[in-house]
Order: C-alpha cells, then structure tokens, then sequence
C-alpha cells in the first residue's frame, strides 16, 4: 500500500493506493503520526483507489479510527469500491465506522 | 568447481514425506515425476543431490510434464511464476543452505502429483510480500479453472489463510499482540523481529491446489507451533483488531476445515 496525505487545518485526507494488507504494518506509524496536529477535526481516508484489503488492514482501519478519536478527530472513510467493499460489508466495518459511498 | 543445470530434467521420483492429500479428494495419478531446475547457476552437485534425495531414476526416464517438479533457488515472483508456467505439480524453493551446500534436506513436505493440481512450497522469507494468494490465482486461472467471477472470493479467502500460515504459524505472533495499547506498533516491532530471524524465514509455507470438475481445494500449511482449533471465533469482536480472517474464510469457502493442530487450513470452494 502506499499513501499520500493533504491537509486544510482541520482536515487531514489520507489517500491510499495499491493493496492494504498484512505486510502494511509498518506505514501504521506513520499514518497515526499525521494526526498529531493542533485543532484536528475530521481524517478522511480515501480508499477509492484501493484495490483490495484483507482482515488486517481492516484492523489497521479501526486503529486509526481509535487514534483519531484520541485526538479529538472524526474518521470518515471514502470511497471504498469493488473488492475493498465487498469486505468492509462482510465485516459490517459500516457498523463501526462512518463511511461515504 | 561445479558447472551450471540449465533447466535440466534429472529424472522420475516415487516418494513423498506427506499425505496432506488425505484432506483432499481425488484419486492421484502414477507417483512418477520429473525434476529440473529453474534457474541456470543451480549447481550439478546440488541437482545431482536433489536427484539422490528423492530418488530420481536416470535423467528423463518416465517424466511428463504435467507430473513434474521444478526447484527454484534465491525465488523471486518472477521466478516463481516461470516456474509455475512450465506445468509441473511440484514448485519447491530451494533454501539457503540448499543452495549453497546442495544438502538437499529442507523440510518442505511435497505430496503424491496429481494431474488437476499443483504444489508450491517457498520459505517465509520468501512468501512473506510475495502476494502468493495472488499469484496461486493468477495460475489457477492460466490452467482455466478459475473464472474472473469466482475469483475475488476464492483470491480473498486464500490470502487468509496465507496470511495466517504466515504470520501466526511460522512466525509465531498472536493475534493477541493487536489488542494491547498500542498494539500496532508491539506489532509491527514483532514482525520486523521475526523477518530478521534466519530460521523463522526458513520455516517453510507450502500451498497444494487440487481440482476437479466443479470443485477446487486448496491446503494451506505451515511449519509453526499450531493453535487451538476449538478457540476460532465464531463472530468478530466489535472493534476488535484482529480474528476476522477466519469469518472471511468461513463466509467465502464452502467448507474450511483445519487439521495438524492448526497447521494445515483446506479450502473448500465450488467451482
């Protein structure tokens, strides 16, 4: 998975690409370290151009949203299509999370 | 000094160290195969030892292509999808000490070749980022047995299990790691850990396709300690970090059974 972020003062939008699985891990961190900003309201997480997820990057989704939440921040997901929907609706993530479709 | 194989035939064998078939259905064909060597600098000596390891006859006797064994060395994706390309049932990576000694002796597990399968074993090193659910996929669909419409499940599900056999066999990271405070990085420090650890990357995941008219099997199998089959959940946690990858599997598959305490996942689909 890769990822690129723009920000407004009291939006961060994360834009993810590729595959968000397992082995992402590691962008974990860095991820969580964007919300570290004064006055933080919302974190969109874009996922219209990703292309497939699996049971640990739905992991991953909920810890964000944990973080932003520490923070004082609202995590909206955006966008998921095809397979990446397919299983955030298996989960039922759409339970847990606020997402635009 | 030893002299390069070049994609050389050396010969049928007739033993196997594992009967992971049993969870498959089917009935196997002659046990005979060939072997060769994927990549041009595999030394004789190690080709040769291969030979003697699994009880090669003279070079070529009764092989076909469609019953054979390929052993791929330093396996790159690209590697392994050439040898995957020339038809054999077996694709085994040879390990480090195999490649450089010609021991030979690697643990991977093989079964008895099959006409409508394939058998792929690679380290955890070499699996680990090799997106192997996507590649076993991409092969099954060149053999035509998988449409595009049946993929996306049939893909996902075995991802799962990948990602199981890898991370939570051979590696031996809990699931539990996730739900502590900042579970993540515990994690993702584990993980980076376990990659460095030359015989955790040696541990071998092996993956044995077997299909037949209207049904596909898939075994997953790991070389970790296990777990305790009765303990999967039943539902996911709320927000939970972890343990929906056997929902998945369960909601996907037809059938998901687990044997070897843990270490062996089959897949069951209809085609």
């Amino acid at each position: 998975m890769e990822f690129e972020a723009r920000h407004s003062p009291q939006l961060i939008e994360v834009r993810m690409t590729g595959r968000l699985e397992f082995t992402d891990h590691d962008s974990l961190p860095d991820i969580v370290a964007l919300l570290d900003r004064p006055g933080l309201e919302q974190f969109m997480l874009d996922l219209s151009d990703l292309a497939f997820i699996d049971s640990a990057g739905l992991g991953m989704l909920l810890i964000l949203q944990e973080e932003a939440e520490q923070r004082n921040a609202k995590l909206v997901v955006r966008g998921p299509r095809d397979d990446v929907r397919r299983s955030l609706d298996l989960a039922r993530i759409g339970d847990i999370l606020t997402i635009e479709y | 000094m030893t002299s390069g194989v070049p994609w050389t035939w050396l010969g049928s064998v007739t033993s196997s160290r594992l009967n992971i078939e049993s969870a498959l259905t089917g009935p196997a064909l002659s046990p005979a195969r060939a072997f060769c060597v994927v990549r041009d600098r595999v030394p004789a000596d190690v080709a040769a030892r291969a030979a003697s390891r699994f009880g090669l006859a003279k070079e070529g006797a009764g092989s076909s292509r469609s019953t054979a064994a390929m052993l791929v060395a330093e396996a790159s994706r690209d590697t392994v999808r050439r040898a995957l390309d020339q038809n054999s049932f077996l694709t085994v990576e040879l390990t480090e000490l195999e490649d450089t000694t010609g021991a030979i002796d690697g643990d991977w597990l093989g079964a008895p070749p099959v006409e409508h399968g394939f058998y792929l074993s690679l380290t955890t090193g070499t699996a680990y980022g090799m997106q192997c659910a996507v590649l076993v996929c991409d092969e099954l669909a060149r053999r035509g047995v998988l449409r595009p419409e049946r993929r996306g499940n049939i893909e996902l599900c075995l991802h799962e299990a990948i990602a199981n056999a890898i991370v939570h066999g051979n590696m031996g990271i809990p699931s539990s790691a996730k739900e502590k405070p900042e579970g993540y990085r515990l994690f993702g420090q584990l993980l980076k850990e376990r990659l460095g650890d030359h015989d955790v990357r040696q541990r071998r995941l092996d993956i044995f396709a077997r299909w037949s008219g209207d049904s596909l099997n898939i075994a997953v199998v790991d070389q970790g300690g296990g777990f305790d089959t009765t303990a999967l959940p039943e539902q996911a946690d709320g927000g939970a970090h972890s343990g929906r990858g056997f929902l998945f599997m369960r909601a996907l598959a037809k059938r998901v059974s687990v044997t070897d305490g843990g270490r062996c996942t089959v897949l069951h689909f209809d085609l």
